[in-house]
């Protein structure tokens, strides 16, 4: 795998978490990333993903995902484009940390999370397309 | 993922070992309501070998606090990585649990 750019095609199901996951793993490695900022970046594509193949679609059908990682000064820049339905995580409720235990609710957290881990995040809809773009700040070694 | 469960004094501890999202969140979702619908009302989740949680996995462990709660139940978390434990700040869930730093003080908290 080149270290500098890497781009995947994920099918609508879960089990491609494992190799989204071992992805990003062989990245982590080739950059030299913290155990701590591997695990920011990889929660962040789950939750994500995630939150795509739950929500975006309304038939049976196979769908792809596509996932572009690349990086430049100091940034690690991940673009995820689906043909889901229309879907800005950025206007996601932010869920309500503080309330007590008997109703909190877990919608959105993954979201939330994700906002706190990463240091940028835009949506665009480009024709069918809705294309989420995370940036983070890394240290390379 | 892997769930190790052990049982002492009437406490049952659930260790985690590898990697609790949304894949394998549901296989933990199983097992611990498996323990609280045989009748356990003291549960410790031992974090020590778990490397990895997402939202997934914070959605089981509240829907089993909640259940747990009405039968007068706790459950108690220990023994997790730094970055683990910043989750669950960020999700404001260290209001809701318990978090030790070993399974010996969790067992306290009982």
């Amino acid at each position: 795998m080149v270290a500098d750019r890497v781009s995947l095609k994920l099918k609508n199901c879960l089990s491609e978490l494992s190799t989204l996951g071992s992805c990003l793993e062989q990245l982590g490695v080739a950059l030299g990333l913290s155990s701590k900022t591997l695990f920011e970046i990889s929660l962040s594509m789950e939750e994500l993903f995630s939150n795509i193949i739950s929500y975006g679609y309304t038939d049976d059908a196979v769908h792809w995902i596509k996932v572009a990682i690349s990086h430049e000064d100091g940034m690690l820049i991940i673009r995820l484009e689906d043909d889901g339905i229309p879907f800005d995580p950025l206007k996601a409720e932010e869920p309500d940390c503080k309330c007590p235990i008997d109703q909190r609710r877990i919608g959105n957290l993954g979201i939330h999370l994700t906002k706190k881990f990463m240091d940028d995040m835009v949506y665009e809809r480009r024709g069918n397309i809705n294309i989420v773009t995370v940036k983070k700040k890394i240290t390379v070694r | 993922m892997e769930v190790v469960e052990k049982k002492q004094n009437g406490i049952c501890i659930l260790g985690l070992l590898g990697r609790l999202d949304s894949n394998t969140s549901p296989e933990f979702e199983k097992k611990i309501f498996e323990v609280i619908e045989d009748g356990t009302k003291s549960v410790i989740v031992d974090f020590e070998s778990l490397d990895y949680i997402s939202s997934a996995g914070l959605r089981v462990l509240l829907k089993a606090t909640k259940q747990l709660k009405r039968s007068d139940g706790k459950i108690v978390l220990c023994s997790m990585k730094e970055y683990i434990k910043e989750v669950f700040e960020i999700a404001g869930f260290v209001s809701i649990f318990p978090i030790v730093s070993s399974v010996g003080e969790a067992v306290e908290e009982f």
